[in-house]
Formats: structure tokens, sequence, C-alpha cells
């Protein structure tokens, strides 16, 4: 007699696409992981020691293996089969979960599965079945159909942070694009960005309709309303004839930068623009001799990763191929494996600056632990948000930062209210400001 | 019978609600396979079971009182650090409980006494940071960084560092466990106070009884503490360096490097090995598969068959390489003599230092066993033979050649022989024979491979430390000891007779060849009628 399941290996078409809107693309890669837990943690060359030994914060926070990539894509590989259903505890796995890269990258160190994709894939099956996303994330939806802005702001106001002094040009090849976060909640960052490119002599546009770019649609696996999003304001963009898009927000810069792509299936090359982050376009004008810092500021200070800037930032090509003996695929693919992030720029910023005395967090770059804010996972679960960010302050403490710098406004938030929380004595910052402080603009 | 509302509610009593779940879809993220080590074979499909239950204490106490639980209402557990370890590690009956260490990471080290203390959730890397932060260093066994060290150690916990820092039963100190019905046990300097400096007495050393039953199979009870000898290291920093695929730890040339050398035939492998133990040098000596190099060059899978592709039967015979690892531990200039006379024992035997990066990527930190299955979906080690330093080169060809029989599915590697290395400075050799496949192939034939290897080694006589439960018992044990199967059967009644912990273990492989119709053809040996269904 045999006790073999049934259905026990499922096994994937070999024809596949990297195409989250199909759960089936990602049979194999889900089939395939080996529970090395390398997705979770830091990877083991610079494991920095007992402590501070995780990277991914909904297994860090949550504990049983299913918050984990590597239980992931075990219940997604199921669900794949039709051998799981969908219940509370699986929609909760699904999305109390910011979407931050590590598991990519950790996998892909040694491996080459596609799990980031597999997660967004779940989130869209999640959509698809009726089940997802949260409340928080279709209230976000309505507030962007409504008011094109995900906090449900008033649209003739998108622009009102312009400082006085400064204005827009009608034509320019830099168009800036301040996002939905530095519009209505930061607006420090957007001030600090066009004072930036005053001093720097660059000129910029703004679009004069500007929408939400869509990250909190993408991310929940609302990917009809995304993908409709990104094609309007692709077209938008476009239409101005812009040939950088400049972005202060590190969710932002991956939105246009990857997904936008992904959602229209095109190359990130084949935009028409270059996207560009506040700290390329700084960090070039430094090296060039264009912008010369002058104020010191006398601090030592702690620079976090921002995820989307970082890991989750390596350009998109759409693939479509097939799979054959042990997994090998035609046409040869390269995988996108997080090494092209933006990390010596803004470290490269801020060692310029006079006086500050940059310290290094024990988990950086590729191995940043998430914030816990992006992608919409604030919204919908904002005592992890709180936890993750509390978690991260507790390296600023140990390597005594007085202050922390990240490059997007959600990073700054959260920081901002764990440091309230907590009562720490750090100040949190937006790089723009801090390079805005130290220009004198 | 499936836990009851009134025990899930004990349960909840022990370690609070948030730490125990019977969601159906808590436990799927525990299933074993369908990838991973030894996945996507039949063992798996038959023998694997998802938890009826998880739970995941803090304390030894909770653990205690959690496996009592379980003797009094007859509920099966299995004790899980990582479950990188594949199904053998994961429930293969309905409804058992999984008991989730990974809380259990508490870490001490003791600078003075060369020790470290540590849970079963504590893993290899960062253990070996901290060590490396004070002056010492331990063996990353070659199941990877990312390995439990207390898991490794009461199962294998070797790697070529273990030609120096030597097996484990020698550096198991104090250790702390809790049997199967819910008593805690402590070993060593343990059992008589609080101390974990020294792991034998009083009386018997019950760590062999660990090791010896390849305990992290959890059978025997779980280990939840246990003290770690470390050894003294060189004083300068290894620098982590390179982005993600690409790290490495960077070498201070001065105090610690690598040297490959190509040596003329295997009888020159085994002489350099030996000469270079009774030198007393090197921290690591070890002869790899060149299939491991072909990985490392590989920047993806397809990369991988296209390197490993131009190798043949040929090149593959006629690869004789010797990794040495030198340390400095004491100076500079006695880092200078060992490399002298390494260099005196190479000439001798015609071996030529090649290229080598001032860098580690294995074995120092990160033992890269995760990299290996790089060009594959399914890999295991399907043998781990310790045996004299002569001895241990011939078992790989063995291995080899019974391997063409089963080749497809297996992937081709033109007859290569496995790792083999030294053990304790020559005392002792090792080898280590590793098989991939892809899982969407019949593996049929990989499960067959499986018991004819034990059926090879029995005929040949050669020793393995496999023969408990990766093999069926009533096979190998009547084979060795000799009935070494009713030693370890007794023990297992001695200790465990209701069979709560992680059943049908140690019996498992025999079940698995009842079960699974493909297997029939192979069992040619007596078992009793009343094996678990």
């Amino acid at each position: 007699m045999t006790a073999e399941l049934p259905v026990r290996y499922y096994r994937p078409k070999p024809e596949f696409k990297l195409d989250i809107a199909d759960i089936q693309n990602f049979v194999y890669d889900m089939s395939r992981c080996i529970k090395c837990k390398g997705c979770t943690w830091v990877d083991h060359t610079y494991m920095p020691g007992a402590r501070f030994m995780t990277r991914c914060p909904s297994a860090t926070k949550y504990e049983f293996d299913a918050y984990g990539a590597y239980g992931k894509m075990r219940i997604g590989h199921a669900m794949a089969e039709g051998l799981l259903e969908w219940n509370e505890k699986a929609v909760e796995i699904v999305y109390a979960c910011t979407l931050c890269g590590a598991c990519d990258v950790g996998c892909k160190r040694n491996l080459d599965l596609e799990i980031e994709l597999a997660l967004e894939s779940l989130r869209v099956k999640a959509v698809q079945d009726g089940v997802g996303p949260m409340p928080a994330h279709k209230q976000i939806a309505q507030n962007i159909a409504q008011y094109h802005n995900s906090f449900g702001a008033d649209p003739t106001k998108r622009h009102a942070w312009m400082p006085s002094g400064i204005t827009p040009a009608q034509k320019a090849d830099v168009l800036y694009f301040a996002g939905c976060s530095a519009s209505y909640v930061n607006p420090e960052i957007a001030r600090s960005t066009v004072k930036i490119l005053n001093a720097a002599g660059i000129q910029f546009m703004l679009l004069a309709e500007e929408w939400c770019c869509g990250n909190i649609l993408f991310s929940v696996g609302l990917l009809d309303q995304a993908r409709e999003l990104a094609r309007r304001n692709l077209e938008e963009v476009r239409k101005t004839g812009a040939k950088a898009l400049l972005v202060s927000c590190a969710e932002g810069y991956r939105m246009w930068k990857v997904d936008v792509p992904k959602l229209l299936d095109m190359a990130t090359d084949d935009l028409g623009f270059k996207v560009v982050h506040l700290v390329e376009l700084v960090d070039e004008a430094v090296k060039n001799g264009d912008l010369t810092f002058k104020k010191p500021l006398n601090t030592r200070l702690a620079y976090h990763d921002a995820c989307s800037l970082g890991r989750l930032s390596d350009p998109w090509t759409p693939y479509e191929g097939k799979r054959g003996w042990m997994g090998c695929v035609e046409p040869r693919l390269k995988r996108r494996r997080g090494a092209h992030g933006l990390y010596a720029q803004p470290r490269d910023i801020l060692r310029a600056i006079p006086g500050v005395d940059l310290v290094e967090m024990p988990r950086t770059r590729e191995n940043a632990f998430c914030c816990g804010a992006g992608r919409g996972t604030q919204e919908a679960f904002p005592e992890f948000a709180s936890w993750a960010a509390a978690h991260r302050m507790e390296e600023v403490t140990e390597i005594g930062a007085e202050t922390l710098v990240s490059a997007c406004p959600w990073c700054k938030s959260n920081f901002a209210r764990a440091i309230k929380a907590g009562g720490d004595a750090v100040v949190v910052q937006d790089i723009s400001e801090v390079i805005c402080a130290a220009l004198e603009a | 019978m499936s836990i009851s509302k009134e025990v899930y509610k004990i349960f909840e009593s022990v370690v609070g609600s948030s730490y125990v779940s019977d969601d159906p879809v808590i436990c799927e993220g525990y299933r074993s396979g369908p990838g991973g080590y030894e996945n996507g074979l039949g063992y798996e499909r038959v023998m694997t079971r998802v938890p009826g239950c998880v739970i995941m204490p803090r304390t030894t106490e909770e653990v205690s009182r959690i496996v009592k639980v379980c003797y009094r209402y007859d509920i099966p557990y299995v004790p899980y650090s990582t479950g990188f370890y594949g199904p053998r590690s994961h429930p293969h009956v309905e409804d058992a409980l999984l008991i989730d260490l990974k809380r259990m990471n508490d870490f001490v080290l003791d600078e003075k006494h060369f020790y470290v203390e540590v849970g079963p959730g504590m893993i290899y890397s960062p253990i070996q940071e901290e060590c490396m932060r004070h002056g010492a260093y331990v063996v990353i066994g070659g199941g990877g960084a990312q390995a439990s060290a207390i898991a490794n150690l009461i199962g294998d916990g070797w790697s070529p560092l273990s030609h120096r820092i030597g097996l484990p039963h020698r550096r198991i100190l104090g250790t702390e466990l809790v049997l199967p019905d819910g008593e805690i046990l402590r070993l060593g300097s343990l059992a008589t106070g609080d101390d974990p400096f020294w792991g034998e007495c009083p009386g018997p050393d019950l760590r062999g009884l660990l090791r010896g039953y390849t305990g992290l199979r959890g059978c025997l009870g779980i280990v939840t503490r246990m003290a770690i000898k470390t050894l003294p290291f060189q004083p300068e920093r290894l620098e982590p360096t390179g982005i993600s695929p690409d790290t490495a730890l960077a070498l201070p040339e001065n105090r610690i490097k690598w040297i490959n050398f190509t040596v003329p035939s295997k009888e020159a492998q085994v002489k350099a090995m030996r000469e270079i133990g009774h030198a007393e040098i090197g921290g690591a000596v070890t002869k790899v598969p060149l299939f491991w190099r072909a990985i490392a060059k590989a920047e993806c899978k397809e990369d991988f068959w296209d390197i490993w592709g131009k190798e043949n039967e040929e090149s593959v015979a006629n690869f004789f390489i010797v990794r040495v690892l030198l340390i400095g531990y004491t100076s500079e200039e006695q880092m200078a003599y060992d490399e002298r006379v390494l260099m005196d024992i190479m000439t001798e035997l015609g071996g030529v230092a090649r290229r080598t990066k001032p860098s580690d990527e294995s074995w120092i930190k990160n033992a890269d066993s995760a990299g290996m299955w790089l060009m594959c979906g399914g890999y295991v080690s399907v043998d781990y033979v310790i045996e004299t330093l002569t001895q241990s080169p011939v078992h790989g060809p063995s291995y080899a050649e019974l391997k063409k029989k089963y080749t497809p599915p297996l992937m081709p590697d033109y007859g290569d022989p496995g790792w083999f290395q030294s053990f304790e400075l020559g005392h002792q050799g090792y080898s280590e024979f590793l098989i991939y496949w892809d899982q969407d192939d019949d593996t049929h034939p990989v499960d067959q491979f499986y018991v004819d290897t034990s059926k090879m080694n029995i005929k040949n006589r050669y020793y393995t430390s496999l023969l408990g439960p990766h093999q069926p018992l009533y096979l190998t044990g009547p084979k060795y000891g000799p009935n070494y199967h009713q030693f370890l059967l007794k023990v297992k009644d001695e200790f465990d007779p209701k069979w709560r912990s992680h059943p049908p273990v140690p019996l498992a492989h025999d079940v698995f060849v009842n079960r699974a119709p493909w297997m029939h053809d192979m069992k040619d040996w007596d078992s009793p009628k009343d094996l678990p269904k």
C-alpha cells in the first residue's frame, strides 16, 4: 500500500512569463524553495552577530514560518494547486508584509527563484479570488479614484507645497514628480528638493495634474486600477517631453522605474525618459562641482537604506520563455538580484557634508531592515509598521546616532512616529532636508 | 487522533495564545517540500505530513511541559529548529505537534573559558561572528551557516575546518535536553551545577547516545541548551565585502589565507592530507567535487550547465585539487612557518599552487550549502563516511560507479567521486557523496539508489554514519554492530516507550520501503510484520 498524498507534485508548466497576473507562472519558484531562510537571515557573510540577525520584518515579528517567504512559498504553492483555501489568516499572512525585497535578494544570492514576484502574484490572486486587499487598501483605492491621491486630500492643493521664490519652468528636461506623500504629508521634502534644483541651476517642470503613481494600488494586487493609472501617468509624462523624471520618494522611484514598466509589459529602457532619484542627481552634481556644501552639520548620522531605492530598484525587462530540464530557462534570463541599488550615492553625499560623522548600522544596503511602512503596510497594519520602525531604531541607538536619515517620506514618517512613541532623542530627516541645509539653499 | 480543544487550551496556557496555532494555513507553512534538502523524492511524498498544530516555546521548562502534555495525551511531536534538514525533520504522522524552537535563540559567550552557550534556535553565522570578535572560532557545519548549531552538532557538524578543530563529539560541552516523556536531563557539568564547561560525566557519556542516534531527528528528545567549545583564532578582522550575490570575507593574508593546489594524483591528494596533518599545520584541508567550482563560477543555473557541459570523464578523473586554509593562530611568523612547511610538502608531492582569491565565500562564516542547489531542484548528500584517510577516497568512486545505473534521473557528473578530506589532523578521513536531480523527473530511481548504496556499503564493508534513520534499519542493523538495530530499538523503547517523539523514526525508512511500491523490488531483507503502517 502506498500512502502517497494526492497531487503533491504539482508540476509547473514549461512555458511561463514573469507576469504576476497569473500565479501559475510562479509555481516553479514556489516549489523550489529550499527553506534555507536566506530570505530571512542577514547575508551570512555580513551577519552582524547575535543581535540583528534577520532582515525580514514579517518573519521576525510574527515568527511562525508561514509569515516568512519560505512559508508563503509553500502556502502559495498549495493554493496554486487548489489544495488550500483562503481564510482570514491567509489574507493576513499575505498582506502583513512590506514586500521589501529582502527575501528576493536573499534567495537570489544563491538561487534563481523569483520570490518577490511570487509574493506580488499572491496578492493579485487574493484580489482575483475576492478576499483582498485589506479594507484600508480599498479606502486608498477609493481615494485615488476620487481624488487622485492616496490620502483623499484636495487635489487642487497638490502643488501647494511650492515655496515662494521658485517657479517651475513651462518646459524643461527634468520633470519633478513630487508624489502624494511629499505633496500632502511631508511638504518639506518637496520644498527641499526644488530648492536643491534651484541651487544647482537645474530647471524643472511639474505635471499640470499630478496623480498618484499607483504604488499602493499595484502593491496590494489591484492590478487593473494600477495599470489604468500607469497608462495615464505615462502618457502625461511623455507629453511633456521630459528627458528625466525626478523623484524624491523611494516608493515612487521603484514604481516608476520598475512597476510601471511591469504593469505595461514594457522595459524600463522603453519608458522614453530616465527615472532619477534626487540622490543620483545630487551625487553627480557634487562630484561635478555644481553643488558645494557650505554649512557644516555637526552630527553623528546614520543612513537608512530605503528598500525601494536599494534592493527593489533594478530596472525591469519583460520576460517570456520556456523552462526545461533542471529548471533551465530559454531564452537566457538575466535575473534582477538587487545588485544595482542606490547605496553609494546617498553615502557619498553625506560624507561630503562637513561635520557629518556617518556611521553604519549593523544591517545596511541589501541587508537593511525595512522601516515597516511601505507599499500599503502602514495603513493596513499600523502596529506592525510601528514595531518594525521601533526595531530598526534599536540599531540607531546601538551605534549612538543622533540623526537618522532616509530617502523616502514613508520611512521618515514612520521613524518619526517611532521616535515619538519611544521618546528617543534622535532627529529623523529626509536626505533632501539634510542636503538643503548643508547648501544653505 | 487530532489535537482536541482541551489539549489546545493547555498548550495555550503553556506558551500563550500567540505562540500556538492549528490554523491550516499556518500549518501549511511548515510543509516539508516540495523543494529543499532531500525533497522532491518519494520519501518526502510518502512519509511527510503537514503538522496538525504548531507551538513555539521559549524556555526549557515550556518544552518540558509541552512534551509532558503530548505524552499524557498520546500526541506525536517533532522538534524543529530551522526545518532545513528536509523531510526527515518534519512530521511523519497525521496530527503531529510541530515544536518550533526558533524562539529559543539565547546566546552567551564565555571569552575566558572558550565556549558559547546556545539554544536550538541559534544558527551558526551569528555565533561565528561573535566568536571571531572575541578571538575564537567554531566549525560551521556543512549543513550551512543557516543551520541550527545544536541540531547540526547532534547530527553531523563537520566541515573542512574539522581538519584541525575536530568532530563535534569533542566540542559538545554541558547539554540539557528534554526526554521523550518530558523529563529534563542535564549532561556533563550541568548535571551538578549551572556551569556547562564540560560535557562528560557523571557516569557513561550520554552525548554519544545523542550523536550515535543521529539525534537531530529528535527521536530521543529535544536538546534545549548546549555549550559548545570554541578554539582560539587569529586576531585580525575578516571584513565582509561586496553586494549580494557577490559577497565574501576579505582575508588578511598575513594571518589567514586559502591556497589551492593541483596535485598529480589521488594518491598525492591523500598523502598531502596526511603529511599536512602530521605536520600539524593548516586550519582546513579538503578536496571538493569539481562541479562545486562550476557552481562558484556560474552566475546563474544556465551558466552552470554551460560550464559543466565542457567537462567529461577524463577531465573529472584528472582533477586533483587540495585546498588548504592556513591560519596564523599565534602570529604572522607561525603562519609563515606553516606556509613553508606546506610548500615543502607540496613540492615533494608535485603539487602546484594555483591562483587563489584572497577571500572566503565558504567555510569560515558562510558555509554555502544553499548555493549547492543552483543547478537543480533536488539534492542530498547520500552518505557521510568517516574512515581512515586511506579508505575514505576509495568510497567515493564506488558510489560514482553505482550511480551510473541511476543516471538519469541523477545529474550527470562524469564519475565525480565527491568530497573527501582529512579530519583531526589526518587521524580520520571523511568522504561525502552528493547527488542531484530534477524533482519534476521520475525520481523513483533516486529512492532506489539511496537504498542500493546501503547494500553496496554492506558488501564492501564500509562504515557510514547514516545507518540509522536514513536507511532501512532492518537492512543495515543486522550487518553493523552486529545487530546494531536491536541496540537502537532497545534504547528507543527505554527512553520513549510510547514512541511519541517523532514516530516512526528510527524505523521511518523501513516504513517507507514497505509503503512505496517502487521500492518493493529493492527489499531483500527481513523485517518484522508489525512495522508501523
